[in-house]
């Protein structure tokens, strides 16, 4: 009888693996693309198809080329992210006609219990062993919390536009990632500036963070 | 100043002057005064570019003091104060003490204790640089200054400018009069030696200036380090251009509530409309016929209503309904109105004829004959009764005279279904089913004063705006749907709106702003629009077919429909608001009850 309740509780508290985690993180990153190029009107509101998630209901391009666009960039997301390879995703929308960044969403990625300093993914056994010794970093916490903590970024996400300037004209967007510089590069990316916001404001949003990771939002935007 | 030192006899004066002109602009080593003063000697000397101190004006300098020095004193000192006005005060003030130019050298080292007094107020002033000037060893002190800035204005901090500044020393003579470089000494040869050996230095000390890179390079790093840019870390962009956007898009359309119509913004401030029937009454028997009008509301609170062969009057005040009259069986009732003080209703008949009954008394006044055709719509003014038929031929009788056909109003070529006179009784329009709206002045009624032709459909549906008597509203029928609002007075069309149905019948509200128009095919509604913004504030799905006819309750407030599902309807449309209101609700539910206390507030 007492295992019954002991199980239940691990079942509620489980704590993801480094894997599952960094599919989180990488889902998250995907509502993230998807909730900003809707709020902010890079694509056209009825491109977008409300779907249940983290219990909110999220939109997502329904657009085939665009839904195209993000599930290249979230496919090799998902490599970076659990092989750890990634410190910061970055959401730039740009205006069209100027070509200057005028709004820049970054989402800092930590991740408690690095694999190795070596950095490399064939070391995922180690990291195995070393988790133990890291476990101090993160507190446990339900998955349910975790899934509050997403909920409150994005309600974040969506109430900014209450204070977030206008965007004037035609935008478009481009992801950043600040990748180790030992990362495996595919053709489709390559080296780029930052595309900070030269004299832009910034707002530090709220974070979520999960066994492994732990996953800050900071928007910067051009002021007048 | 110049004009002090220039004398030697002044020299005590002039001395002590320069002296505290040395807190002043002239020897201030600020860079700005530097740099100018530089260019003000380049520019004495060749024009030579400030950061080549080249040693042949250098040479001539140096020979130009000392030639003069050897020469008229006091000319040079008018020349050189004069042409170097500020910078070498001290030094020129030292130098006169001292004659020999071959000393001026060495008393450059010893004047150091003087100018660096001097400079030490400049130093102040010239922030950074000032220690370092300082610093610099107490030979280069004066020159040393002119030339710092310069440097530490093309490129960083220099270390290298301690050498270059005792080159700077030298090579930065007492620049003064071109003339003088005639005279070579033999001090200058010295000064040459001098210049040359020092030359060396400034070649070096250009290259270092021309290629900054490795300074650069490492403060690049420094800065990277410094913004904490990892370099173990790149940014990498997904490379492929993103979708185009299928359309533009406006945010502010997305986020704000469209931008209310007059409809919308008008929301908040609309009244509210009853929806549903005060009372329904049957009313069996009812002609489903667009071209009659068998419908009215007297002044007198009493409705008549015609229902094929019978003329039925209801009243809203007791609730009561008698049979007013039946038509021989040959015929049927194709028109009823009530005259204007509601004592009388006359009726219409398939046959032309025209009865007039008196109501109280239930009993046929007189008979009026004239119209070979059914007499589809009346109107009454005053004595005046206008009938309209279905030839297209408008009569006038004066009810009072037995010749009462007083005017033919010739306009119409097919069935006329609409008449209306207006409140005073100055114009009369017509409607008929050759499209016609014909206004007529009542006076001279030989021809219409106007004829509309816009309707694309038979016209039933006349109302005269009650508070602007120079506005009819007309409505269309299947086919034109339209309601065209007119200025009788200039004849001009001054509105239209498209209802999207068939206008059976419009009033205007005595209260409000609006008018009210029922439909028939396909809406069966009720629309009341605001006029003249002409928006439909409430439409009504009123009847389950057709609305043929409407009219409103002599208080305004309420309106009779009659429809071809043979139901009569009443609906409190222009309900009153507030006082009138309240007293209204308190009366009770019954149409009846609101009727007796709306007429007795009336």
């Amino acid at each position: 009888m007492s295992t019954a309740p002991a199980g239940k509780e691990k079942s509620k508290t489980h704590k993801l693996s480094l894997k599952g985690s960094s599919r989180l993180v990488a889902e998250f990153f995907n509502y993230s693309i998807n909730t900003i190029l809707f709020q902010r009107g890079v694509y056209p509101a009825e491109d977008f198809a409300a779907v249940k998630k983290y219990g909110l209901t999220m939109l997502v391009s329904s657009d085939d080329q665009v839904k195209a666009y993000i599930k290249k960039i979230m496919s090799q997301l998902d490599k970076w992210m659990v092989g750890g390879k990634i410190s910061k995703l970055v959401v730039v929308i740009t205006s069209k006609d100027t070509g200057e960044p005028v709004e820049r969403w970054q989402f800092d990625v930590q991740i408690f219990a690095k694999p190795s300093k070596k950095k490399s993914s064939s070391k995922v056994p180690d990291k195995e062993n070393s988790t133990p010794a890291n476990e101090a970093a993160p507190v446990e916490k339900t998955e349910a919390e975790i899934q509050a903590e997403i909920q409150s970024i994005f309600r974040q996400i969506t109430a900014s536009v209450t204070f977030l300037p206008q965007l004037d004209g035609d935008c478009t967007f481009n992801v950043l990632v600040y990748a180790d510089a030992d990362s495996e590069v595919p053709v489709d990316w390559g080296d780029s500036e930052a595309k900070d916001i030269v004299n832009g404001e910034k707002v530090q949003l709220r974070s979520f963070s999960t066994a492994n990771h732990k996953v800050d939002t900071l928007v910067s935007y051009r002021v007048g | 100043m110049a004009t002090q030192v220039s004398t030697p006899v002044k020299s005590h004066t002039g001395l002590f002057s320069t002296r505290t002109a040395g807190g002043r602009m002239p020897l201030t080593p600020s860079p700005r005064t530097r740099t100018a003063a530089m260019v003000n000697n380049n520019n004495n000397n060749n024009n030579s570019s400030p950061f080549t101190p080249e040693r042949k004006t250098l040479d001539n300098e140096r020979v130009a003091t000392k030639s003069v020095y050897g020469g008229n004193l006091s000319s040079h000192f008018q020349k050189s104060t004069s042409r170097t006005s500020h910078r070498d005060s001290p030094k020129s003030n030292i130098a006169k003490g001292v004659q020999t130019p071959r000393r001026a050298l060495e008393l450059g080292v010893s004047d150091f204790a003087l100018t660096g007094t001097g400079g030490k107020t400049p130093s102040s002033k010239s922030s950074r640089k000032g220690p370092i000037r300082q610093k610099s060893t107490k030979t280069t002190v004066s020159y040393g200054d002119r030339f710092i800035p310069n440097r530490a204005a093309s490129s960083a901090i220099a270390t290298v400018g301690c050498g270059k500044l005792e080159l700077g020393d030298k090579s930065r003579p007492n620049s003064s009069t071109g003339e003088s470089s005639a005279v070579l000494s033999s001090a200058a040869d010295d000064a040459l030696a001098a210049l040359g050996s020092l030359s060396l230095n400034d070649d070096d000390e250009p290259s270092t200036y021309s290629r900054p890179s490795p300074n650069t390079v490492a403060y690049q790093d420094s800065l990277a380090s410094a913004c904490g840019v990892s370099l173990n870390q790149r940014i990498l962009a997904f490379k492929p251009a993103p979708p185009e956007s299928s359309k533009p898009v406006d945010l502010r359309s997305q986020y704000n509530r469209p931008i209310k119509n007059a409809n919308a913004a008008s929301a908040q401030f609309r009244r509210r409309v009853a929806t549903a029937p005060e009372r329904v009454l049957d009313a069996p028997g009812l002609v489903d016929d667009y071209y009659l009008n068998l419908l009215d509301w007297s002044s007198g609170n009493q409705v008549a209503i015609g229902l094929e062969r019978n003329v039925y009057v209801w009243s809203a005040e007791s609730g009561t309904v008698s049979s007013l009259l039946e038509t021989s069986p040959d015929t049927y009732v194709s028109s009823v109105k009530w005259s204007g003080d509601g004592a009388y209703v006359s009726v219409g008949l398939g046959t032309g004829e025209v009865q007039i009954w008196d109501v109280e008394e239930g009993t046929k006044l007189r008979s009026m004959t004239g119209h070979d055709t059914r007499v589809g719509v009346m109107g009454w003014n005053k004595h005046t009764l206008s009938t309209g038929a279905r030839s297209g031929l408008v009569f006038n009788h004066d009810v009072r005279i037995a010749q009462h056909k007083t005017a033919e109003l010739v306009s119409h070529t097919s069935e006329v279904c609409g008449l209306e006179w207006r409140a005073d009784g100055a114009q009369l329009a017509t409607g008929g089913n050759d499209n016609l709206v014909s206004i007529w002045d009542a006076r001279s009624l030989a021809v219409p004063k106007f004829t509309k032709t816009n309707h694309k459909a038979a016209v039933k549906a006349l109302s005269w705006c009650p508070w602007q008597p120079n506005v009819l509203a007309t409505g269309g029928g299947s086919y034109d749907r339209h309601i065209h609002f007119w200025n009788t007075t200039t004849g001009a069309r001054v509105n239209s709106i498209d209802t999207g149905s068939q206008v059976t019948s419009l009033r205007w509200s005595p209260h409000y702003r609006e008018i009210v128009s029922t439909s028939g095919f396909p809406d069966n509604s009720i629309s009341i629009w605001s006029y003249p913004t002409l928006v439909r504030n409430v439409e009504i799905p009123a009847h389950e077919t057709r609305v043929l006819h409407s009219c409103l309750s002599p208080d305004g407030q309420m309106l009779a429909t009659a429809a071809a599902d043979e139901s009569l309807k009443f609906w409190k449309v222009f309900e009153k608001k507030a006082g009138s209101a309240s007293s209204a609700a308190a009366s009770g539910s019954s149409a009846k009850a609101d009727m007796v206390k709306q007429m007795t507030i009336r």
